[in-house]
């Protein structure tokens, strides 16, 4: 019995002889990868840096240009596929793309647009007139590939190349956008030759017009860009982009101090005062193209001019929604939620775009809750003893405001807002919601008062048009998006004028008195510009073009002009930081050393209980 | 055999209401059909559940993009959302049988293709960590088990629980922090150096190093689990009769404890370490966040944003199924090891 029991394997008994062995082992192992990967490091560090990291943190849906819709695809997508024009680096004005000029007829139905001769793909085919029809028509015909820019298209009659250097749009209608903005060219050589290509993956050995294009992807890991030799601006002088995923600001922040990446974007405010002043890295804190706002509810309609969602009936007057307002502090919350890194709020269109940009003086509302007070008590808001008003229907005025849990400044800004509009007399119930249930309640109308916030584009069309009539949505919430659920015929007019007025003075005057009437209309408060936070390591790369000049941003362009502009800066050995090797090889001498102490104890501890 | 030497000691464990002395085949036919009925059931709750969320995905993912609002009408015809609900869920059950678990709306890709990429980095991390923490937890759990009240035993179960109680995303962070940012041992986040082309040696290398911060951070929030099962377990089997019989046997204390009790004191463990083996893969979402390691858990993350319909189902099903499969196997491993539910 007794020798059966002892020949038998026993897990625990194995377990013991091998447990430590095992863990120290594995330890060694781990640390000699480190000795390894800091040995290569060094053997790095002297050398010019010419591939260019960058730290992205979404996912890329697609790295097809005809459906990808997420910023992180289209970002890359900007880098490899030029269209017709583009916009300039200096203040966003059009620009020569793939087209170097380009010609109005005098009933603004036919712009001709010229392709130099000797413009090549980065395979070295020619890029003819006839590229630029092939793409116009394939998003035209099949509605497959509308997903990403279809609606840039919807007044385009016919695209024709009416030989390799020129191309002639034909429209609908007239219009002051340039039609040949952001649709990417895509060359027709290769995808002509694609069966289906709205599922076409376009991830390795791409062929593109711009700077850089797509060497290889690994999904959810990074993806490589190499210059392109053959742009027609002149090959970039880094020989390539590395996008490396990071799927948390602090990793982020992080890898850029140890120099595993070169370029990190979308920093919070805290990290980037933490990186400001840092050896080896420069931070850039570059004008925004977005707004953040406060919206009101002033009764939402569907398409057929029915009342829509359940905002609050007292909010349709124009008084309270503008003693709302009055009644917020936009400085405080700059300062304290973006710890003033941005620029106070006015219209929709940030300074950024400085032809569009701006209300007359006299119209801005300040912060004066003494002010506030007086026109609710003049408008027949009683207040009670209670502190709160009541609204004209007997009820008391409580207002629900509905953020993203997503983003933490909304209920940040919450915390500030509460209390203001106590002050006034009106009580708030803060909702901090999901993503999805906040784009749900806020197209169906669901809601009082919401935080919200858009990127503008450098053409104003768009953003108003969905301010217009017309983008009302259906009543279960598809069809068209209406940006304020709110629309004024006098608003329409002045759309409709912008959108055909070709002289872009003339436009402008009109683009600023339509985003005006918005602002007067007290349905969308603009809090702020938030500055666009960037940080990278200077020690590398230097020399960016920002846009818009000086003051701008190098990632999340309205085009190339940042990523393409950069230049490798000498590293010195020393800048590359790091754990020395002498200090792992350090260790591995005493992780070995232990484990030689504890297998010498074990043998001693073992021959005593045999003794 | 030191399992047959107290066959006759067996208690019935407490709630085990398993077929006593059924044979192999009924009981295997039992276990499988109820791990069956519950995959039906999970074919059924993942379709459903997901369309409990608010939004349209083909408005959301489309917002704010210049694309008209008969282009949105078409992308939803495109995934099957202008269909009656019974008749997407027809659609969805007869490509689930044939293995088809649709197109992911973001990523425009197989879902079954985006799954099978992800999945070898989550197993890779999550069985490292099981595997480094089952080891860990049970060989501690036994050790202050067998000297409870010990010094060893109060620190052990102490630092156990400590590490059990942290949140997992602050203590990986703070390793990020230490270890990645500040020693520069090891990489911030991903599983390979991006840009490099190593091969071979160099590259397990690489994702060793990759892996070493998510690997630990995962053990130290879970080998508590098994260490505490472990040392209750095994404390309520030293006041066992057979042990008295070991020990009068004249066998070491060191043996009484290997060969005895702790072989007893593992059974039940088995069952915890298979339910904790499914639930590992979807515990892995933080780590994968805060590591920024290429798996499953982050791709579902990803997924409920849009929502993207078919990516959610196709990782509920896997992520269920891996569960239900590991339950199964604890079933039949159970019967293996216990022989008490042996027939006669």
């Amino acid at each position: 019995m007794f020798s059966a029991t002892s020949t038998v394997s026993d897990p625990s008994n194995a377990h013991r002889r091998w447990f430590a062995p095992i863990v120290l082992g594995f330890a060694a192992v781990i640390a000699l990868s480190s000795v390894v990967a800091t040995n290569a490091q060094a053997a790095e560090s002297g050398k010019k840096p010419t591939v260019l990291r960058v730290a992205i943190s979404s996912e890329i849906d697609t790295l097809n240009p005809f459906t990808s819709v997420l910023a992180s695809g289209t970002g890359i997508m900007a880098l490899q596929y030029e269209a017709l024009v583009a916009y300039g680096a200096k203040d966003n004005s059009v620009v020569p793309g793939i087209a170097s000029k380009w010609v109005i007829s005098a009933d603004g139905l036919t712009w001709t647009f010229t392709i130099p001769e000797g413009r090549v793909w980065s395979d070295g085919k020619p890029l003819t007139a006839n590229d630029v029809a092939w793409t116009f028509d394939a998003v035209k015909s099949n509605e497959k590939l509308q997903q990403a820019n279809g609606g840039l298209l919807t007044n385009i009659r016919d695209v024709k190349a009416t030989d390799d250097q020129t191309v002639t749009v034909q429209l609908i209608d007239a219009q002051a956008p340039n039609p040949g903005a952001e649709l990417p060219i895509v060359p027709e050589h290769v995808w002509g030759k694609v069966g289906t290509p709205e599922t076409f993956a376009n991830d390795k050995g791409a062929v593109g017009s711009g700077p850089f294009v797509v060497k290889t992807y690994r999904q959810g890991q990074s993806v490589e860009l190499v210059a392109n030799k053959h742009f027609w601006r002149g090959a970039p002088r880094i020989s390539g982009i590395t996008y490396v995923y990071y799927k948390n600001g602090d990793a982020a922040v992080q890898g850029l101090k140890t120099g595993e990446v070169d370029l990190v974007r979308d920093l919070e405010p805290a990290q980037f005062k933490a990186l400001t002043g840092q050896k080896g890295i420069t931070t850039n804190a570059g004008a925004g193209r977005r707004y953040s706002s406060i919206n009101i509810n002033s009764g939402a309609k569907d398409a057929t001019g029915a009342d829509l969602g359940n905002g609050n009936p007292a909010l349709k007057d124009l008084t309270l929604r503008t003693a709302i307002f009055t009644a917020i502090d936009n400085k405080t919350l700059l300062e304290k939620v973006v710890q003033g890194l941005g620029t106070l709020g006015q219209t929709e269109i940030p300074p950024v775009y400085p032809d569009y940009f701006g209300i007359d003086d006299a119209d801005v509302i300040r912060f004066d809750p003494a002010a506030a007070n007086t026109m609710l008590d003049d408008a027949g808001y009683t207040l009670g003893s209670d502190g709160f008003r009541t609204a004209k229907d007997g009820k008391k005025l409580t207002l629900r405001l509905m953020g993203r849990t997503s983003n933490p400044q909304h209920a940040q800004m919450a915390d500030y807002i509460k209390p203001w509009l106590k002050d006034i007399g009106i009580n708030v119930d803060v909702r901090m919601q999901s993503d999805n249930q906040v784009n749900n309640d806020s197209t169906l109308g669901k809601y009082d008062i919401y935080f919200t916030g858009f990127g503008i584009g450098p053409d104003p069309d768009f953003q108003l048009s969905i301010n217009t009539c017309g983008s009302y949505p259906n009543a279960d919430g598809s069809g068209s998006l209406n940006e304020n659920n709110w629309c004024s015929p006098g608003f329409d007019a002045l759309f409709k004028q912008q959108h055909t007025e070709l002289d872009p003075a003339s436009r402008a005057t009109i683009v600023k008195d339509a985003f005006a009437m918005i602002y007067k209309a007290s349905v969308n408060n603009v809090l702020f510009y938030a500055q666009s936070l960037e940080a990278y390591r200077s020690d590398r790369f230097g020399d960016f073009v920002k846009q818009p000049a000086t003051t701008g941003v190098i990632g999340g362009q309205n085009g190339y002009w940042g990523y393409y502009s950069a230049t490798p800066v000498s590293a010195s050995a020393d800048d590359e930081g790091g754990f020395p090797v002498w200090g792992t090889i350090l260790i591995i001498g005493a992780v070995l050393a232990a484990a030689a102490a504890v297998v010498v104890g074990r043998r001693r501890k073992t021959s005593d209980d045999r003794e | 055999m030191p399992v047959t030497l107290h066959t006759d000691q067996g208690q019935e464990a407490p709630g085990d209401e398993r077929p006593r002395g059924a044979s192999w085949p009924r009981y295997v036919v039992l276990k499988g059909g109820g791990a069956l009925i519950s995959l039906a059931m999970v074919v059924v709750l993942g379709f459903f559940a997901f369309r409990i969320l608010p939004g349209d995905p083909a408005i959301s993912m489309t917002r704010g993009r210049r694309i008209s609002a008969d282009q949105v009408e078409v992308l939803r015809k495109q995934f099957g959302l202008d269909q009656p609900m019974y008749a997407q869920f027809w659609h969805y059950t007869v490509d689930l049988f044939h293995g088809d678990l649709g197109t992911s709306y973001t990523y425009n890709k197989p879902v079954i293709g985006l799954i099978g990429d992800r999945l070898g980095p989550t197993l890779l991390l999550t069985g490292s960590a099981a595997l480094i923490s089952i080891v860990l937890g049970l060989w501690l759990g036994q050790r202050a088990a067998w000297r409870r009240g010990s010094t060893f035993d109060k620190t052990q179960t102490g630092l156990a629980l400590v590490f059990w109680s942290v949140p997992t995303f602050w203590l990986g962070l703070i390793l990020l922090l230490v270890f990645g940012g500040w020693l520069q041992w090891f990489p911030t986040g991903g599983m390979v150096t991006p840009g490099g082309n190593e091969a071979g040696l160099a590259h397990v290398l690489d994702v060793l190093r990759h892996l070493a911060l998510p690997v630990v951070t995962m053990v130290a929030v879970v080998y508590a689990q098994y260490l505490m099962v472990m040392r209750a377990s095994l404390l309520e089997e030293m006041t066992a009769d057979y042990l008295v019989t070991a020990r009068a046997k004249g066998l070491r204390e060191d043996d009484v404890r290997r060969k005895h009790a702790v072989p007893n004191a593992l059974l039940p463990t088995v069952t915890l370490i298979f339910l904790t083996l499914g639930g590992l893969i979807g515990g892995a979402v933080t780590v994968e966040t805060v590591f920024s390691w290429p798996g499953l858990g982050y791709l579902t993350f990803q997924a409920l944003t849009a929502p993207d319909l078919p990516l959610l189902q196709g990782t509920f099903v896997v992520f269920s199924t891996l569960v239900i499969i590991m339950n199964f196997f604890a079933d039949l491993l159970y019967r293996v090891l216990d022989p008490r539910l042996k027939s006669p």
